[in-house]
């Protein structure tokens, strides 16, 4: 039986090749006045920044470049040895000083502890579950924070070494030291340290541990200093040595990353290693791919890549994400059309007149080539398919279909059809026990694959819809058959046909497609139908509408050359220069690019695959590349406000801004941070509050000028593409006050006290006018008193007595007194209309008064005046006051030689003129009105503030009167 | 009777290795802890010089002891009362105490002055805490000065305090410490 059908010339060749390079290196310098620097230290933060620890001080990294993070305290340098993001996002700095600094508001602040700093070098921190802080030292042990105070665990509680290397958290909560002498297991009971040893007593293969990396379910990769690393169960406490480090000869292991089941080794001498599983050997990345022997530090980003340190760089390669294999040489890829991945995940290549097998063997490729004697340079293979019987069928143009069994390398061609006898195949899809056959000349076949078919000679029962009509039976590039048993045709200018149960459907131009050509499905894991067209992108169809993905969507690149569901369930879209990866839920895509590497990508119908885990299976000219999505990987950019300046100086952009009418001048400085192609990011900005809707920028910071008084949101988003539909945003809200003179409590304010104002004034005024009325009516009422009294009988009468006999006696005193008596009734006319005279008139008239109640009292009637000449022009006076008040003093007291009556007037303290009298009453008194003190009193209140005194003591009468300084 | 000699033997090179690196001890000539309690509406503040302790310079081992009734200078003697019934019991537990070891590596045949950290374990009230405590050390002539200011929470010693006189007594208690030591 064997070898009847067989074409069969069998070329056997295992060429070993090199171990898989890695595409898409990216290498990045520190550098400050061109001077390198070293990286000590690498973390990312809760957002997704990469920060890096260096000899020049902390630096973040944002994919493009390095910013320096100073000091509070400018000038400030020290090296920077750990770097730790707590719960709280709070960024904390060691030393190698010893000492440790908190990031706050953007500057890096030492803090202060009361129990003193390190003396020595910080290595790691950690946080424990009780929040904790714990910190290594090079030299002193570990320090931890816990209520208020720093702790220490040295030698003293039992820790083997005090050169702690690196901390890890377990997930019970000890933590985990490695240190020079083996690993410590640190846990606080009841507030006291305890620490256990693992050392090479309990199977730890070196006593010096480098680094601990957590390998879920509380097992830890422990790297070491020779030995390589191990994996230790700190459940079960049992320590196990794959076999790969078996015998290891990569010398110091520095640090450990676990990554998509493989963990990643960096080494002291060797470069980066990967090791996939317990037992596969590694793989190499190191001075033979251009990275440095020496590797420090790993880092994995939010998007996959894989970051590490070297003593001069920083670089990025695409870690798991791709890998390249460079199995074939260029001439070989020009040949192929079609590629495989079979069940054993080994890589089969169709060229002209031959399938080449690549499989991986103890560390390398080797490569199988199988010929086929029917086929030749002209008849390409077209497509290649692995059944359930692991049966290859080999799709050829022109020559119809061969099958072939890998095992035992027999082949033959399906001939169940005459159709297929020199037909030309464009594609062979299949699910489980279907195979699905299109091409030209009318075929469009499903075989149906029973275990009997396992002998490859064993006829294959089928149905060919070719006489369907409806179906495009001339050009059938797909036939798909779906999760619910439908079939799908997908045809040249025709649309697409669905077969469900019997039941033909044909979608096309009439039913909003834009493109009738078809070229591939698949099937995405909520069900939807996908599939590519020849010029209008892609359609999803959920069995009632489609939905169309263009360029204007994101898509690269209309001429897709094949369209996969990914292992997450992405739809992967295959063109020339890449792959666009669509995330179906946010409807965004991303990018694998000649920014990874990559490129030059076959474009055969049949020339992607995937293996067996989904991966993506694509050949190249420099080689078979391996997409593996990462899981949890971002595949967007985060949008990141990094800083709002107000007027170029930095303002807290977490809390919401409050800022006065002229604090109106801002910059926002943002990221999308995508550290996979960082140049592809573009932002949308858009201001609440200034109605600018949404600008598109590749810049990363937009300013605003003189923004006037009002509430503000700043919205920022960013994509990779100009679709932003779901793009991840960050805002900014603030707001500015409006000048105090044009709110409204102060306009409402203003109003209120101008209209006090205004009304006081009016007020003022028209008491002011009362007063002046008052005035007058009292200097009229006092004018008429001092008038009455002068003219009243008893002074007349007194006076005419007086006269009379000093004209009998004396006549030419009698002549005197009666010019004295005239001269004074002039004063009183001559002073009554004025509201002032000085005290120097007063006093004139006074005199004169005094003279003609002396002539009558004699010697009883004594007047003292002790104010100097000077005083008196310079004091005021209501007219006749001082005269109505002797007049007074007279009228109310007996004046005779027992009782004299002594007057006074004097000026005391210079500001009060006081007019003291003895008081002798009168038995029977002369009458009068009594208003002339009262008079006084009111007339003054109106001149001056200070009021007149008037003082009874029984034996003086006083009369107070302030002194009026200037003419009212 | 052969194996006394032998016994005996080894307790001498026992002893003789003890003789050929003495150790160096130091005990303190002049000590005093100051203690301040900075409460809302009280400051107390109180003072001992009854401060004891050896320090083993080649070990940098020490061990610093004070009697807690000692404590002379509160605001009333009704405080003082208080102080050592209440709070800390000084019936029940005497002696607060100090013992540890100096974490950094000191030269004590130089003169100068350096900052220095101890650890070891605190005993106040019969609750022992282990701590870190910062100390200013000059040494001058063979005089080892100490001092150092640190800071005591009640709660880490189960000092509990009635909510009447919360405002009255901190809940940190500062405390300062001086001493001067030569060589014994």
């Amino acid at each position: 039986m064997t070898g009847i059908y067989m074409a069969i010339v069998i070329f056997y060749a295992a060429i070993p090749c090199s171990f898989a390079q890695q595409p898409g290196i990216k290498s990045f310098k520190l550098l400050d006045d061109n001077e390198p620097f070293k990286i000590n230290c690498l973390v990312k933060t809760n957002e997704g920044y990469i920060y890096a620890g260096t000899t020049n001080g902390l630096y973040s990294f944002d994919g493009i470049r390095f910013k320096k993070n100073n000091f509070l305290q400018a000038g400030m340098k020290d090296t920077v040895t750990a770097i730790f993001e707590d719960n709280n996002n709070l960024l904390w700095t060691g030393f190698k000083s010893g000492r440790i600094a908190k990031k706050i508001k953007g500057k890096l602040e030492y803090i202060e502890v009361e129990e003193g700093d390190s003396k020595v070098a910080i290595t790691s921190f950690i946080q424990d579950k009780q929040n904790n802080i714990w910190f290594a030292t090079n030299g002193e042990g570990i320090y931890y924070f816990s209520n208020k105070h720093l702790y220490l665990i040295n030698t003293e509680n039992g820790l083997s070494d005090l050169h702690v290397r690196t901390l890890a958290l377990t997930s019970n909560g000890d933590v985990l030291a490695a240190t020079d002498q083996g690993i410590n297991i640190c846990r606080l009971v009841n507030g006291k340290a305890t620490v256990n040893v693992i050392g090479p007593k309990n199977g730890l293969p070196d006593y010096y541990v480098t680094s601990i990396a957590a390998a879920g379910n509380n097992t830890y990769w422990i790297g070491m200093q020779e030995k390589g690393f191990c994996l230790y169960d700190h459940s079960s406490g049992k320590i196990t040595i794959p076999a790969a480090a078996q015998s290891w000869s990569y010398g110091q292991v520095n640090e450990l990353l676990v990554s998509q089941k493989n963990l990643w080794i960096a080494t002291e001498e060797n470069g980066l290693l990967k090791q996939s599983g317990m037992n596969s050997p590694a793989e190499f990345y190191n001075s033979s791919t251009g990275i440095q022997n020496k590797i420090n530090n790993l880092l994995q980003d939010n998007e996959g890549n894989i970051w590490m340190s070297t003593a001069t760089a920083l670089i990025a390669i695409t870690g798991n994400k791709l890998k390249l294999l460079p199995v074939y040489s260029p001439e070989v890829f020009e040949t192929i059309h079609a590629t495989l991945c079979d069940y054993q995940n080994n890589i089969w290549v169709g060229t002209d007149a031959a399938i080449i097998k690549y499989s991986f063997v103890n560390g390398s490729y080797t490569e199988k080539k199988y010929g086929f004697s029917s086929l030749n340079s002209k008849t390409d293979i077209t497509s290649l398919y692995q059944d359930i019987n692991h049966t290859i069928w080999i799709g050829t143009m022109g020559k119809g279909i061969i099958l072939f069994n890998p095992e035992t390398g027999q082949s033959r061609s399906l001939s169940e059809n005459p159709l297929l006898q020199n037909a030309s195949i464009l594609a062979i899809t299949g699910s489980s026990n279907t195979v699905c056959a299109g091409g030209l000349e009318g075929v469009a076949m499903i075989f149906n694959i029973t275990g009997k078919n396992k002998i490859i000679t064993e006829k294959y029962s089928f149905t060919n819809y070719n006489d369907i009509e409806n179906v495009g039976n001339n050009y059938i590039y797909s036939i798909y058959k779906d999760s619910h048993g439908r079939i799908w045709f997908g045809t040249d200018g025709k649309g697409i046909t669905v077969l469900d149960n019997g039941k033909l459907t044909t979608y096309n131009k009439t039913n909003g497609l834009k493109d009738d050509h078809i070229y591939s499905f698949t099937e995405d894991k909520n069900g939807n139908i996908w599939f590519n067209t020849e010029g209008a992108g892609i359609y999803s169809f959920d069995g009632k509408t489609f939905k169309n993905y263009t360029g204007t969507d994101g898509i690269s690149d209309l001429k897709i050359t094949a369209l996969k569901t990914g292992p997450l369930g992405n739809i992967i879209l295959v063109n020339k220069n890449g792959l666009d990866i669509l995330n179906p839920e946010r409807g965004s895509f991303s990018y694998i690019n000649n920014k990874h590497g990559i490129g030059d990508i076959n474009t055969g119908m049949g020339s992607v695959t995937q293996d067996t885990a989904g991966n993506i299976v694509l050949s190249t000219l420099q080689g078979i590349v391996m997409y593996t999505p990462v899981i949890n990987a971002a595949d967007h950019p985060k949008t990141i406000i990094e800083s709002v300046q107000l007027f170029l100086t930095d303002v807290d952009k977490n809390v919401k801004g409050n800022f006065k009418y002229d604090q109106n001048n801002f910059q926002f400085n943002f990221t999308g941070l995508y550290y996979t192609s960082p140049d592809e990011v573009r932002y949308q900005y858009k201001l609440d509050g200034l109605d600018t809707g949404w600008v598109l920028t590749r810049d990363r910071n937009v300013t605003f000028p003189k923004l006037q008084p009002g509430t503000y949101k700043f919205h920022i988003r960013s994509s990779l593409n100009e679709n932003f539909t779901n793009a991840d945003e960050a805002t900014y809200e603030f707001v500015i006050e409006r000048p105090v003179w044009k709110r409204p409590w102060f306009i409402i304010l203003s109003i209120i006290i101008l209209l006090a104002l205004a009304y006081w004034y009016i007020k003022r005024r028209e008491k002011q006018l009362k007063k002046v009325q008052q005035l007058q009516q009292e200097k009229i009422q006092f004018e008429f008193e001092v008038l009455r009294n002068q003219v009243n009988p008893h002074f007349l009468f007194n006076s005419f007595n007086t006269l009379i006999s000093y004209i009998e006696e004396d006549p030419a005193m009698a002549v005197d007194y009666v010019e004295k008596l005239s001269a004074f009734f002039r004063n009183i006319v001559n002073y009554r209309d004025q509201d002032v005279i000085t005290l120097d008139e007063e006093m004139d008239v006074l005199k004169t008064y005094f003279y003609l109640q002396q002539k009558r009292h004699g010697k009883n009637l004594v007047l003292n005046i002790s104010v100097s000449e000077e005083e008196k022009k310079l004091i005021f006076i209501p007219p006749l006051t001082l005269q109505l008040l002797i007049e007074n003093a007279i009228k109310h007291n007996a004046v005779s030689k027992e009782t004299p009556l002594e007057i006074t007037i004097d000026l005391e303290n210079k500001n009060r003129l006081v007019i003291k009298n003895n008081i002798n009453p009168k038995i029977s008194r002369e009458p009068g009105t009594g208003t002339g003190l009262q008079n006084i009193i009111k007339r003054y209140s109106l001149l001056s503030k200070e009021s007149v005194i008037v003082k009874n003591d029984g034996i003086h009468f006083n009369v107070i009167l302030p002194i009026l300084q200037k003419l009212y | 009777m052969l194996k006394k000699p032998i016994i005996f033997f080894c307790l001498l090179i026992l002893f003789s290795s003890n003789v050929s690196a003495p150790p160096v001890l130091y005990g303190i000539t002049s000590g005093s802890i100051t203690f301040r309690s900075d409460a809302p509406l009280e400051l107390i503040k109180a003072i001992s010089t009854e401060l004891k302790g050896i320090f083993n310079a080649e070990k940098k081992q020490f061990a610093f002891t004070l009697n807690v009734n000692s404590f002379k200078g509160f605001n009333s003697p009704l405080q003082q009362e208080h102080f050592n019934e209440n709070y800390l019991e000084s019936n029940k537990y005497p002696r607060a105490s100090f013992e540890g070891k100096i974490i950094e590596d000191i030269e004590l045949n130089k003169n100068g002055l350096y900052s220095i950290r101890a650890k070891g374990n605190l005993t106040v009230h019969g609750i022992t805490q282990e701590r870190i405590i910062k100390c200013e050390l000059s040494i001058k002539n063979n005089v080892v000065s100490i001092k150092s200011n640190f800071t005591v929470l009640l709660a880490d010693h189960n000092i509990t305090i009635p909510k009447v006189v919360h405002e009255k007594l901190a809940s940190e208690i500062k405390v300062e410490v001086k001493a001067d030591m030569i060589e014994k």
